[in-house]
């Protein structure tokens, strides 16, 4: 008797562990069990504001800048990422990692540090990325690795917006690697794979 | 003596002979070499807009507003030479050198070296037959310099030459027939603003707008004015054009940037249709949206017409949707609302919910209502393509759990994978 209710509380305990794990693992992370709002806003806050900006006409092409870079989503792509989610305090840092049939990127770190960041660029280095996907050493960014494609099409004037939001980032230093010949493909037939789950920066 | 002198003047012959065929062979290697190193230079740089051919169809040319030059054609918008000559190599120097303002064609004097970009010119020259007939250069007279009087006189021929009917009473578009033009290869072409001279392809001096209304810009509407006016008439006109350029961003005070964002403002709620394609054109829409070959180019006529696989294990297979505004495959039939809730929330058809990533709806959350409002409105108008896409596809529960298991537990980074063709019912190849 008692030998039967110590099994049965054994098979029930193992199955509840079995079952309690696999809906762990279905809800973690919880894309679908936050809002929308809950799960973006914080994102979108990290990117610092420009009240602070000394300066009344810097503030004021910062501010459009601001809103170009956030609603353009570069947190997208050059985010600090870490197993727990993007690092929110180093803004733009950079640290994704983008295998293409050309060669293996990671995402440069966006924040005017003087070593590590775009302090080493200047305005038209960084414009001419925007503009055309050519980087100082003259290589050319795909334009769906870089989206280019798409930031070519701001004026002149949103482009210098952006320009001027990225100088007053906060400096995070953060050494990203060059671009390395490509790497072999998880699936050879797609045509970029992205990895987003730890900082790559150095790694490859 | 008589036959020293002979075999002297032979001797000097044969070696001049020898001399000029040996100076013609390194010459020609030297040609030779030019261009392949021009080869090398195109191969590296140019390849993404103007494709291998020069046909001016990179992987990158779909995206481009102007598309990049065929260069095929030996037909060049930025010449010193009279209407239907190839320019000349300082024309096309510059153009490489400098750039094409408000276009993405960057300035590559900061990239490439003096030499390279000679011989890349040399190369470019090879792709059109039109090199063959030697440039006809114009001969440009003393110009009118700026005074009063001189802008006073460009603003009659302004209106005379009907400048306005294309680039508005006050060169930015009021009153023009229409400033939405197509080039000779049926590609949007829109009149330029002369307000904003940052923007002006080949320069913004007196010169430079003298030369594009002497010589005209082959391959778009603008034409060459060198029959309807006088030189000095261009000049006075040119210098009319100068005057109306307004200060750019970089050089105002916080008040007149107000001013201007506030201008902007209203005239994007006046046209919400122009401003949507601004916005939309801006933020990316069109990559994901439009399925590619694998080299990455647009598969053609699927602009906007979805059916790009995105595959995001553990959790399952997100095609992208088809966003002309087809009824049945498209969002023509979709509510105003609905669209809104899949740009900003990632809210799909049915209730379902998108993935965080990669369609950026968490960063179009912080669109303003109006650059909202104007994006829908011009998706609204982009051709109706029939693509059906299939339904996203979660993973089988057994394979998404050990998924799971394998990022969270056992730290394994999954990629996200992008594949190009179509899966959609069209097929598009």
């Amino acid at each position: 008797m008692v030998r039967t209710i110590f099994k049965w509380t054994l098979i029930v305990v193992v199955v509840l562990v079995v079952v309690g794990f696999g809906a762990f693992l279905y809800a973690v992370p919880p894309f679908f069990i936050t809002s929308p709002e809950d799960l973006a806003q914080p994102v979108n806050d990290a990117a610092p504001p420009v009240a602070g900006i000394s300066d009344p006409a810097e503030r004021a092409l910062a501010g459009r800048g601001r809103y170009l870079v956030v609603t353009s989503d570069c947190m997208g792509c050059h985010q600090l990422p870490t197993s727990q989610g993007p690092d929110l305090q180093r803004f733009l840092a950079g640290g994704m990692l983008f295998n293409t049939h050309e060669g293996t990127y990671v995402a440069r770190n966006l924040t005017p540090d003087a070593e590590t960041g775009l302090a080493r660029r200047t305005d038209d280095d960084v414009k001419r990325v925007l503009q055309s996907g050519v980087f100082p050493d003259g290589h050319i960014a795909s334009y769906r690795l870089m989206p280019w494609g798409s930031y070519t099409n701001w004026t002149e004037e949103d482009r210098h917006a952006v320009v001027v939001y990225l100088r007053h980032l906060k400096p995070v230093r953060h050494q990203i690697a060059d671009v390395k010949p490509p790497a072999s493909f998880t699936d050879p037939a797609a045509i970029e794979e992205v990895f987003a789950g730890k900082d790559y920066a150095n790694s490859r | 003596m008589e036959v020293i002198r002979y075999r002297y003047v032979c001797a000097g012959a044969a070696f001049i002979i020898a001399a000029a065929a040996a100076a013609l062979a390194v010459s020609h290697q030297k040609v030779q070499a030019q261009q392949s190193q021009g080869r090398t230079v195109y191969e590296k740089h140019c390849v993404e807009c103007h494709g291998e051919n020069g046909k001016g169809d990179g992987p990158a040319a779909y995206f481009l507003t102007p598309r990049p030059r065929d260069l095929t054609t030996g037909n060049y918008k930025i010449r010193s030479t009279e209407t239907g000559s190839v320019p000349t190599d300082e024309d096309l120097i510059r153009s490489v050198r400098q750039g094409l303002y408000g276009t993405a064609m960057p300035a590559w004097d900061r990239v490439l070296s003096d030499a390279e970009i000679h011989d890349v010119v040399d190369h470019v020259k090879t792709m059109s037959p039109q090199f063959a007939t030697a440039p006809k250069v114009v001969n440009v007279a003393a110009g009118t310099p700026s005074s009063p009087e001189s802008v006073a006189r460009g603003q009659q021929v302004y209106e005379r030459l009907q400048c306005g009917k294309c680039h508005g009473s006050d060169g930015r578009g009021t009153g023009a027939v229409t400033t939405d033009f197509q080039d000779d290869w049926k590609q949007p072409m829109p009149a330029a603003d002369l307000t904003e001279p940052w923007t002006f392809r080949g320069g913004a001096t007196s010169r430079d707008i003298y030369l594009r209304l002497r010589t005209g810009m082959s391959g778009t509407p603008m034409p060459s004015f060198a029959d309807a006016a006088i030189d000095t008439d261009m000049w006075d006109l040119a210098n009319y054009v100068v005057s109306l350029g307004r200060k750019p961003v970089w050089s105002m005070t916080a008040d007149e940037i107000k001013q201007l964002y506030a201008r902007q403002d209203d005239e994007a709620k006046r046209d919400p249709i122009k401003h949507g394609k601004y916005v939309t054109d801006t933020h990316m829409c069109s990559i994901c949206h439009s399925p590619v070959d694998e080299r990455g180019r647009m598969l053609p006529g699927m602009y906007m017409a979805g059916g790009q696989l995105v595959r995001l294990p553990p959790w399952g297979d997100y095609p992208t949707a088809n966003l002309t505004s087809d009824k049945e495959t498209g969002i023509g039939n979709a509510a105003d609302d609905e669209l809104r809730q899949a740009i900003t929330r990632g809210t799909m058809h049915g209730g379902s919910r998108m993935l965080p990533f990669p369609m950026g709806w968490g960063a179009f959350q912080a669109l303003t209502a109006d650059d909202l409002n104007a994006m829908i409105a011009y998706l609204r108008t982009i051709p109706p393509v029939r693509n059906k896409v299939p339904a996203p596809a979660r993973t089988w529960l057994p394979a998404y759990l050990w998924g799971k298991f394998k990022m969270l537990i056992l730290q394994k980074d999954p990629p996200i994978l992008i594949y190009p063709g179509n899966i959609g019912s069209t097929g598009g190849r």
